[in-house]
This record gives structure tokens, sequence and C-alpha cells, in this order.
């Protein structure tokens, strides 16, 4: 009997053992592309040149003032960037799927995208900015994280009158969704050409507008949010069974659900209204983190953001070298991504979905 | 969802069982006027010179092949109504009943909410198509113009489909894997459709984007027969199959414990669901919406037995489509898929919010 106890016991600690080493491995793939990603862009440097550079601000001794400015000032932050923003919304997509017990829930199934897409086209076509006298590049940014955060926050009213199932929460979503998109579409359609590229642009998302000034914004939040998160991830899988397993065991389900879906939600939003709705990572990362770890929210969650951000940082190296001025991140990421998700898919050798 | 009314008669039962098919029956009829009386509607506004009675008298003549003298006043309307608004009301109804049917039967096979027409890939596969019609002038059978941008469409609309066909050989598809392959596909194509659009200009964008939201503008009785063909022969099979679906959607193992091959039974429904989705939004575009939310609008009146929800779907879908439609004609001049959104949301909010367990609603 404690032999058989023993054989499991150490089952079970290799294959915690195997998770933690991928969670480790991505976390270091991430950091060692920050240094790759430094050697490309639209001034070239060499990629050995890059990391010298790169050590002598750190030093403090510049020689070489314009590829100071190229490493230091943009792709710098550009790097930390994506790693922050893939980090935040492959976490919040991990857990929205525990959340709303759905394989397609994804940071934007709330209308989050859509809110802050409205918020966006706004000021962009319209001019229009919640906060008066400001302008340009902040009124979108603010705009856009206000309307992201109105559909959780309608869930949240409504559900203090009405019980709300994961699936009621999913419809108003929808309906929220659908709501502001049309609002938007309204507004791009009879925009003149030239707006509607703008807007289109912005909706696509891009981390070329990652700087310091706003990088530590946006770090702050998703630090901010994802650790204490973390420390909720056993109620998570309890959540998971279901909500009537777990109020047996303790844990009040819709009270968990709305709290964590704030968070998510607010993170999300600081994200995006920063870099527009770059999108995949969100849906997929966590998949693939599934198919590597399991579904155990102890490792499925920094699992998740280890390969966010790792698959994001290299998808933009891609993204700055693709075409004369770059693409947007969200382009390559679908177009490499995908066809290696479905290969995964393909290849997983028992299905990670109950 | 009798269980708590169990200690009562069994003819208390069985009337109440009797009430709820005549409350489906009464929303079926009333979902038929409301269809007949915005076909009307629609005539009216394109002719305005005649009454509501009138233009159903115009509308029946012309099938009963009544002339009038030409110039008069009927003669006019005889033309704008057959040429104008019939075209565009056959449509709507039409894409509006495939597209509710659709919806209903990939939330049943895929047992999911989330699910909608095009959660396979086959909107952005005819995006993807479209899109290299308008912007690249790509054509996969070597046409120009606007029977170019139709083909693309539909063919691009059948590539996500015959891929997953291809993949169910090699993986267990289950739901889950079902809906992530056909999200990755999805992703895929609207990469390549993004990549398109951020690369070419301003102008060129516009009517790319235009495209996908989903128009009846320009449509004419050309358009209409292949449609029709693909719809009525697409929704009667959905109709056969919907006592099926209503296995399917208790989950794989009951399915196949109650004799039903699921996974073959879910190909066969996403083969039809393509070739039904993709005849309707090679001509109309991307029109969102009522695949997903006329199921359930059915549902919370209904309840969940696929048998009533697939039919009235589609009448529900048609009757969606069609007042979207009126209204983007008569008064507002913008795409039917933004109207039907902008007005249809907050009733769908509505109704979710304030729905009741006695409806029979399963959410």
């Amino acid at each position: 009997m404690s032999d058989g106890g023993d054989v499991f016991l150490a089952d079970y600690l290799r294959s915690s053992r195997k998770k933690v080493v991928f969670i480790i491995v991505m976390t270091i793939a991430a950091v060692g592309a920050v240094l790759l990603t430094l050697g490309f862009g639209v001034y070239t440097i060499s990629i050995p040149d890059a990391i010298s550079v790169f050590w002598n601000h750190v030093t403090g001794q510049v020689s070489w003032v314009k590829a100071d400015h190229y490493v230091w000032d943009v792709r710098f932050p550009r790097a930390l960037g994506a790693l922050v923003v893939g980090a935040g919304l492959a976490f919040a997509g991990a857990i929205m799927q525990n959340d709303m017990r759905n394989p397609l829930a994804e940071p934007y199934t709330m209308g989050i995208a859509s809110g802050a897409f409205l918020g966006a086209v706004l000021s962009l076509v319209l001019g229009f900015s919640l906060i008066p006298g400001l302008s340009g590049d902040w009124a979108t940014v603010i705009n856009a994280f206000v309307f992201s955060v109105i559909p959780t926050v309608v869930i949240m009213i409504v559900s203090q009158f009405r019980k709300m199932t994961p699936t009621a929460m999913i419809l108003v979503g929808i309906a929220l969704l659908f709501l502001f998109s049309s609002i938007s579409q309204v507004l791009m359609v009879t925009a003149p050409a030239e707006t509607l590229a703008d807007a289109y642009n912005w909706r696509v998302g891009t981390l070329s507008k990652v700087t310091w000034d706003n990088l530590p914004i946006m770090a702050a939040i998703v630090a901010a949010i994802c650790i204490p998160l973390y420390f909720l991830s056993s109620k998570l899988d309890v959540m998971y069974l279901g909500d009537r397993a777990a109020s047996t065991l303790g844990v009040n389900a819709n009270r968990l659900r709305l709290i964590t879906m704030l968070l998510v939600s607010l993170m999300t939003g600081a994200v995006v209204s920063f870099t527009g709705t770059i999108g995949f990572i969100g849906l997929v990362g966590p998949h693939v983190a599934r198919i590597l770890v399991g579904s155990k929210n102890r490792y499925l969650l920094p699992a998740s953001a280890a390969f966010g951000a790792a698959f994001l940082i290299l998808a933009d190296t891609l993204a700055k070298v693709c075409g004369p001025s770059g693409l947007p991140v969200g382009v390559i990421s679908a177009m490499v991504g995908g066809p290696l998700f479905i290969y995964i898919l393909v290849r997983q050798k028992k299905s990670a979905w109950a | 969802m009798t269980t708590e009314t169990l200690p009562c008669s069994k003819e208390d039962l069985v009337q109440k069982y009797h009430r709820q098919i005549v409350r489906k029956c009464i929303l079926i009829a009333a979902v038929i006027v409301g269809i007949v009386l915005t076909v009307g509607l629609l005539s009216v506004s394109t002719y305005d010179s005649i009454s509501l009675t009138e233009a159903y008298q115009v509308i029946w003549g012309h099938i009963t092949g009544v002339s009038y003298e030409p110039r008069s006043n009927l003669w006019w309307a005889d033309r704008y109504i057959w040429n104008r608004a019939l075209p565009r009301a056959v449509v709507a109804i039409l894409a509006g009943a495939s597209l509710a049917a659709c919806g209903a039967l990939m939330q049943s096979i895929l047992a999911n909410p989330l699910a909608d027409p095009y959660s396979t890939g086959i909107s952005s596969g005819a995006c993807f198509g479209a899109v290299a019609a308008i912007i690249v002038g790509v054509s996969y059978a070597d046409l120009a113009g606007e029977a170019g941008i139709v083909t693309n469409a539909f063919i691009g609309a059948l590539i996500p489909a015959l891929m997953i066909v291809l993949l169910a050989e090699r993986i267990h598809m289950t739901p889950a894997t079902m809906i992530l392959i056909g999200t990755a596909i999805s992703y895929f194509f609207n990469s390549l459709v993004t990549f398109m659009m951020v690369t070419t200009d301003a102008d060129t964008l516009k009517s790319a984007y235009l495209w996908q939201i989903g128009s009846f503008d320009g449509l004419t009785w050309s358009s209409v027969p292949v449609m029709l063909a693909v719809t009525v022969v697409g929704c009667t099979a959905v109709l056969w199959l919907s006592a099926k679906l209503n296995v399917a959607s208790l989950g794989d193992n009951t399915a196949i414990s109650l004799g039903l091959d699921i996974r073959k039974f879910r190909i066969m429904c996403l083969i039809l669901m393509s070739f039904m989705t993709a005849a309707v939004i090679a001509f109309t575009g991307i029109i969102g919406f009522v695949g997903i939310i006329a199921p359930h609008l059915v549902r919370i009146f209904t309840g969940a037995d696929n048998r009533f929800v697939v039919p009235t779907s589609m009448g529900v879908g048609a009757l969606l489509l069609s007042i979207a439609d009126y209204i983007a004609l008569s008064f507002a001049d913008l795409p039917v898929g933004v109207i039907m959104a902008l007005i249809g949301s907050p009733i769908f909010f509505i109704l979710i919010i304030w729905q009741r367990k006695s409806t029979g609603a399963i959410y």
C-alpha cells in the first residue's frame, strides 16, 4: 500500500517538475527574445552590436548616440511591452476560459474589445474626448479604457439583482459587443476613407506605440492584477468543477467569478487602450499552455503568461522585419500561430478538454 | 423542467404541454404575419404613392400575371416593387432564415452558446476570397468585378470546412477541438485579410470594409436563384435533422449511447451548414448578429427543443433581417447588418435579463 503511494507521489512530483521546467524554459525564452529583438527594426544594427549598445547604456557609457536612441528609446520599451501585453492577455484568457467554462472565451468575450474600439473610434473619427480639452493619443487611450470597462460594469450591475449563470453572462456580453460594434460601424461607414483607415489600423493593434511614457503604466497594472489573481488559483480550480460543486466545497463561485472578471477586464482594458486590440494570443495562448501543462491553474496561469510573452515577442520580432515599415503584430501572430496551433492540436495525444 | 410540478395529475401535465404547443404556434404565426407586413411596408417605401393594400395587390397581381396600362400609377408601382423592393425582401428572408437555422445547428452540435454560423471560420474564408478580389483583383474563377467577388467569397467560405473535414480523419473531434480548429483557421484567414487591408490604400480599404459589414444594396433578382435553391434544400435538411440535434446537444457520450454517430453527424452538419452560409454571404457580405441571436431569442420563449427552435429561428431570423432592411432602406442609409445589431442588441439584452423561468428558458 505504501509502495503504491510512493509510486503515485513520485509520478506526481515528476509531472509537476516537468510543468515547472516548461514554465522556466518559456520564461528564459521570453527574456532571451528581448535581446534578440533589439537587433531588428527600421535602422540596421546587428544583434551583437545592439546588445553591446544596450549594455553600454546600462553601464552608462553611451558612445553610438543614434544606435543608442533606437535600441534604448524605441526597441527596448517595445520589447518589454511585448512581454507585458503577451503575458497579460494570455493570463486574462486563461482566467476567462476558467470563469466561463468555455474554450471559446477570451479576454475580449465580454465586449471589452468592441467597447475599447468604440471609445477609440469616437476619438479618432469624431474627435470626441471624455476628458474635455484632451486631444490626440491620450484622448484615444482614455476613451478606449473607459469604454472597455463599461460591459463588465453592466454585467456587475445586472448580477446584483439577477442571478447570472456563465451562459447568461456570455449572452449579455454578446449583446453589448454587438451594440458597441454596430455604433462603431455606423461611425466608420460614414467616415471618410482616410479616417476609416486610421480607425481600422487602431483596431488591428500594434506594439509600435509602446514607449517609456506608457510602458510603466501598463506593466504596473498587469503586475498588480496578475499576482493577486495567481493566489486565487486553487479557488479557480474549484470553480471550474461547476457552481454547485464549488459551493459544496466552500467557494462562492458567483462572487469569485465577478471579482476575477472585473480584475481581468481592468487589465485587458489597460493593455488594449494603449496597443489596440491584439487578438489571437489571449485565446490561443492558454490553450497551448493547457495542452502542455494541463488545466490546473497553479501551473496553467504562469505557463500561459510565460508562453504568451515569449510568443508575442517572437511574433513582434518577425513583424518588424516584414515589409519596409513592418506589419502589425496581430497579423503575424495569427498567420504563423494559426497553422502552428492546428499542428499542436492534431499532434496532442489525448484531449486536454473534457 | 417539470420536476417541480410533478405532484399533479396526468391531465394537468397534458394540458400544460398543449398550452405550451399553442403558445409556440402563436409565436410562429405572429412571426409569419410580421414578415408579410414588413414586405408590404418595404414595398410602399420604395414606391410611396400607393397604399399598403394596393402594394399587396400589385405583388399578387404580378405573380398571377395581371398587366397594367403602361405608365399608369400601378404600372410604375409594379415595376418599382417587383424590381427594387422584392429582390431585397426575398434575400432578407432567405438570408435571415438560413443564417438563423445554421446558428441553431452550430449551437447544438457544438453545445456552445457562443457558436454561430461563422464559428468554424466560414466568414473569414469568405472574407479572404472577397477581399482578395477587391484589393488584389485575384479571382479563383477568372471572373472580374461583382461576379468575381461572389465566386471568390463562395469558394473561400468552403475552404475552412474542407480543412476541418480533412483534419477530422486525424484527430478526435470533440466540440472543443472543433471550435479551436475553427478559431485557428478563422484567425489565420483574418490575418491574411488584415494584411491586405493594412497594406492597401484608404479607398480600397473602405470598399473592402463595407463588403465585410454586409449590405443588400444593389441586389437584383439575378442573386436570388442560387441562394433560394441552397436555402430551401438546406433549411429542409436542417428541419429534418432537428430531432437528432436534440440528441447531439446532450453531449457526445449520451448521443452515442442513444445510437447517434456523433462524429459523422457533426461533420455532416458542418458541410451542410457551410454550403448554406456560403450561398448567403457570397452575395450579401458577412451579416452577423442574426445567426447567433435568433436561436437564443427563440429559446428564451419556447425552451430548447430543436424541433421548435429550428423552424421558429428561421422565422425570427427572416423577420429580424426584413425589419432591419426596411429601416435601412427607408430611414437610414446604412448597411443592414449595422441596423440589425444596433436595434436588436438592446432588445436582446433586455430579454436576457428579464426572462422568466416559466417560459422554459435554459439560461
